[in-house]
């Protein structure tokens, strides 16, 4: 073994398992509530944390949104609800199976299952919305009782996990033998971290970055691992980076393009988004937004591209949001309103390929460091 | 230089102002011979209740473009006329049979006409007439001299024919049937829908054949033709009336009665005269107490009287003046033997006021006309043919103004009912909801009509917003709609109390039956706001919108209940199957009583 070689906490090391075990416990007793009401000739009633705009408030310790006290009460005995709740109680017998039997599901399965059981969604959205009131109604991601969204993002480097799926048991893999890197799918985010020489996860934007960053072994220059949050992360992707962090004790460093889109990118992975505030473990707060900022655009002379309406009204939009009041964050802003210009992580290339790994990095990781 | 005066005939007239009648150009003028036609057959029929069968045709004489020559025929089952009234019926404007005072379609004399007119100034063809009449069949050709107002007949054909009655009329003239189409058709299908006991079969340019059968044999209750109503009394017709009760008869006309009468010869003298009247007296006719009374007064025999003409008999100086048979100008006085002289003063002065009013006006009883009388301060015992103009005139005023009058006797109208205007609504929209309405009988300026309303909703009717059918005497009116006041009434409801809104798919059918329709045109197409008829439709239109609110929200609650039927016995035992599935229990809980629960639990709700 290498030297600093890090593993993860046996307590850690069991998290999946009770978890999944956690998410099985509320589901029963849910049913069981519901299936004691209906004996008795009563109405079942939910009661589910409002996810209404006025709802969301940001809370600054947590440094993320959080649901507040809001409660929606859903009660079968009204026809308005009935549809909806018995698709509730239809998803939770559903995700029941699934964690039971070891199985995951997509979001559009989810939509097209339900048909098998003469359940009626209207459109994947309305399956949507009914999976995140499953998450809300018991404080779980959808991951945790086995339902992953289509999109898919990578990670790379020295890092063995063991599997927990079905079938794979116990099997070991480390996710650098492979140059193209790891899907980040139900599998990978449900298994085990065994052992990493890493010492940080740097998390980058782009595909076609995560690629020069293989290639250039920014994985052994930098003892990192490295993510491709294919642009806005999917919740697996945070919810991993938030593990890797929590369980392994790694710094995470986001890069993403030069505008605002980029700037936001850093911002859902360190205080998470509105959309996910009725849940708690997306959030990496201490993770460091280290470029591209505004001012790397002047400082490096980087090729630009002039900003649209919607990317300035986007920019004002974000300055008066709570997660963005401290300096850093409000600085680039301005910054970036002023110029009205951004540039992409590829525009490094005019000075080389390699420019990017040989100086913009390590000179911004050093920065971020010393703040 | 002096100018000079010239006289027109009617006929002339319409021929410079045929705009007035509807015959405006080439596609107006093919519409409106359609109609003139088709009405003209369908009042025929009515008057002798013959369930009509109508056959309309229209052919294209050439091909090429429009606007070119058309025959348009249109053939009925009618009674058709007597031979001897054809060319004068159908060759002269302002003669017909409809100036009563009961409902008809036509009213004016001059449609056929002015149809046949137009026909003629384009084409210069004549006009082919064929009617069956009495077993045998005459067939005219015929053109009108326009100048005199009078036909000119080209040949008379007469045959025997087994044929039951009927009218065939062939009208060649210039029209536009690409641009007149779909108003013909829409005619067609509208005049089916107000005519439900009819057969109409219309055979367009193309051969196609559009059908539309009766659906109802009963033809409603004929019009019964009644007295002027004093409301809608004008001078010049209180006048002919009076006149009417005063007029002279003439000699030659009743000799032959005066001498059966009185068993006497022309030439025996006023006195010989006398004593044969007086035998008698009691028992002669109106005509020859007259007749022999003027003998006796001014003294002559029948053979004189024949040949003087009476000027006027002045009761007051009691002075009769004449002219001789060699034109001189004579004053005598009458001489008062009796019982001739208070005869013929009782012709000349006519009724009393009071018995005249009852005797000639509808509504009008003798303790009703001597109220009135009373209130315009006449002496009901004033004769009247004492009356001067101006009298005439206070007169007339009185009787439009006095507000005492009973409402004027609807039965001179016919409106179709409202069970036949539903049925009709129903067999033509196949409407999911329909309704009519007939109002209670109203008048306006004495004139008496009844507004008939059916609103239609849903089912086959397709497009969206109020579409309307304007009626009038049974005629559909298609021109001209935004200005008719069936429009204003329609714009002027609140819809939204009654939760209907414009994009609906909506039919309203309105039916305006008068004596008088009034019309802003003698072309019949739009009606005049009257306050009294926009009463009527507004409160029929309310009514039927309410119906229409109610069938909506029973509808509506059918559906909810239904609705709410499914979703408790659709969802509710999906829930017990997955919570059974859930908490892994071993049978599935009772939640039946809970689908019962439910639909009660929604209904109390709502
Ligand atoms: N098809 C027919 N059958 C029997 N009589 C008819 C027919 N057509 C016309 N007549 C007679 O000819 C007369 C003249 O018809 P015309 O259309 O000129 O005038 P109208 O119908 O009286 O009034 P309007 O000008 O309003 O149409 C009618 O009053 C009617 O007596
Ligand atoms: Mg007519």
């Amino acid at each position: 073994m290498v030297r600093g070689m890090k593993k993860s906490k046996s307590k850690d090391r069991e998290s999946t398992k009770i978890r999944k075990e956690r998410v099985k416990e509320l589901l029963t007793s849910l049913g069981i509530k519901i299936y004691n009401d209906l004996d008795n000739q009563i109405f079942p009633e939910l009661e589910i944390p409002s996810r209404s705009v006025s709802n969301i408030v940001y809370d600054k310790r947590l440094k993320q949104y959080i649901l507040g006290d809001a409660i929606i009460k859903r009660s079968s005995s009204n026809m308005r609800h009935l549809r909806s709740f018995t698709q509730l109680v239809w998803l939770a017998f559903f995700v029941n199976k699934l964690v039971n039997e070891g199985k995951t599901s997509t979001l559009r399965d989810i939509y097209y299952s339900s048909q098998a059981f003469n359940m009626d969604f209207e459109d994947q959205p309305e399956s949507d919305h009914i999976i995140t009131d499953l998450e809300a109604l018991i404080s779980f991601a959808r991951e945790d009782f086995n339902i992953y969204p289509e999109e898919r993002s990578s990670i790379f480097g020295d890092l063995t996990i063991e599997y927990t799926v079905r079938g794979y048991e116990g099997r070991r893999l480390n996710l650098a033998d492979h140059p193209d890197g790891y899907l980040i799918g139900p599998s990978l985010s449900s298994a085990e971290f065994i052992e990493t020489s890493a010492e940080m996860v740097l998390a980058v934007e782009k595909g076609g970055i995560f690629t020069r960053f293989v290639e250039e072994n920014v994985h052994k220059k930098f003892k990192a691992l490295i993510v491709d949050t294919a642009g806005q992360p999917p919740r697996a992707t945070r919810y991993l980076l938030k593990r890797l962090h929590d369980e392994l004790s790694l710094d995470v460093y986001i890069l993403a393009d030069g505008d605002v889109y980029g700037e936001h990118i850093a911002m859902v992975i360190k205080s998470g988004s509105a959309n996910a505030a009725h849940l708690r473990e997306l959030t990496v707060s201490d993770a460091k937004w280290i470029g591209v900022w505004a001012s790397d655009i002047q400082k490096y002379k980087l090729p630009t591209d002039p900003m649209t309406e919607a990317d300035i009204k986007r920019c004002y939009e974000l300055k008066n949001d709570p997660r963005y009041q401290l300096d850093i964050w409000q600085k680039e802003l301005d910054l970036f309103i002023k110029m009205k210009r951004k540039s992409e992580l590829e525009a490094f290339a005019k000075y080389g390929l390699t420019k990017i790994t040989d100086d913009y990095l390590p000179e911004k990781l050093k920065i971020a460091n010393s703040l | 230089m002096s100018k000079a005066f010239s006289e027109i005939s009617p006929s002339e007239f319409f021929y410079r102002n045929r705009d007035l009648a509807g015959f405006t150009n080439p596609t107006r003028s093919l519409y409106m011979t359609v109609r003139e036609l088709v009405e003209n057959s369908l009042d025929a029929c009515d008057a002798e209740r013959i369930l009509p069968d109508i056959y309309i045709s229209i052919k294209a004489l050439s091909e090429g473009q429009d606007p070119k020559h058309y025959v348009v025929s249109v053939k009925d089952n009618g009674p058709s006329i007597a031979a001897e009234y054809i060319p004068k019926a159908l060759g002269k404007v302002l003669y017909g049979t409809k100036f009563t005072l009961k409902q008809a379609r036509g009213m004016f004399g001059l449609g056929a006409t002015m149809a046949i007119l137009y026909g003629q100034i384009t084409t210069n063809k004549p006009v082919k007439i064929v009617s069956a009449y009495d077993s045998k069949s005459y067939e005219y050709t015929m053109m009108l001299d326009i100048q005199h107002n009078r036909p000119v007949i080209l040949s008379k054909n007469e045959k025997v024919s087994n044929n039951s009655s009927g009218l065939d009329i062939e009208i060649t003239l210039e029209g536009d049937y690409s641009k007149a189409q779909q108003k013909i058709k829409e005619y067609v299908a509208q005049t089916a829908l107000i005519t439900p006991y009819a057969n109409i079969t219309f055979d367009d340019p193309f051969n196609n054949k559009i059908e539309y059968k009766r659906i109802t044999d009963e033809i409603p209750s004929p019009p019964i033709e009644v007295q002027p109503h004093p409301a809608g009394i004008d001078v010049e017709t209180l006048r002919r009336l009076i006149n009417k009760e005063l007029t002279l008869i003439s000699f030659s006309d009743v000799r032959d009665k005066v001498k059966k009468e009185l068993n006497a010869r022309t030439n025996q003298s006023a006195d010989t005269l006398a004593e044969l009247a007086r035998e008698k007296w009691d028992r002669l006719s109106r005509d020859v107490k007259l007749i022999t009374s003027l003998a006796v007064l001014l003294s002559i025999n029948l053979d004189e009287i024949d040949k003087i003409r009476i000027d006027k008999i002045n009761p007051n100086t009691d002075e009769a003046s004449y002219i001789t048979f060699d034109e001189r100008y004579l004053t005598v006085k009458l001489q008062k033997i009796e019982p001739f002289y208070k005869y013929l003063l009782s012709i000349v002065e006519g009724d009393t006021l009071l018995s005249f009013l009852v005797k000639n006006f509808q509504r009008v009883g003798e303790s009703t006309a001597r109220k009135f009388l009373e209130y315009v301060k006449f002496d009901e015992d004033k004769r009247i043919g004492t009356l001067t103009n101006d009298e005439i005139v206070r007169l007339t005023e009185a009787m439009q103004k006095y507000s005492e009058f009973l409402p004027p006797d609807a039965n001179c109208l016919s409106p179709l009912s409202a069970k036949f205007l539903e049925a009709s609504m129903e067999s033509m929209f196949k409407p999911e909801f329909v309704e009519a309405i007939q109002r209670p009988a109203s008048a306006y300026s004495g004139f008496p009509f009844i507004v008939e309303i059916g609103v239609a909703y849903g089912g086959e009717i397709k497009e969206e917003g109020i579409k309307l059918y304007r009626f009038a005497n049974r005629i559909p009116l298609l021109y001209d709609e935004g200005s008719d006041i069936s429009w204003k009434v329609i714009k002027e409801i609140d819809w939204k109390r009654y939760k209907i809104s414009f994009d609906m798919p909506l039919i309203i059918v309105t039916h305006i039956c008068s004596t008088k329709v009034p019309y802003k045109t003698v072309g019949k197409e739009y009606i005049a706001d009257r306050p009294e008829i926009e009463y009527e439709l507004k409160n029929g239109l309310r009514f039927l919108a309410r119906k229409l609110f109610l069938h909506l929200s029973k509808k509506k609650h059918a559906e909810m209940a239904s609705k709410r039927a499914n979703i408790y016995s659709r969802y509710l035992p999906l829930l017990a199957q997955f919570s059974k599935e859930l908490a892994n229990a071993s049978r599935l809980p009772k939640y039946e009583k809970l689908i019962r629960y439910g639909k009660r639990y929604e209904e109390e709700q709502e």
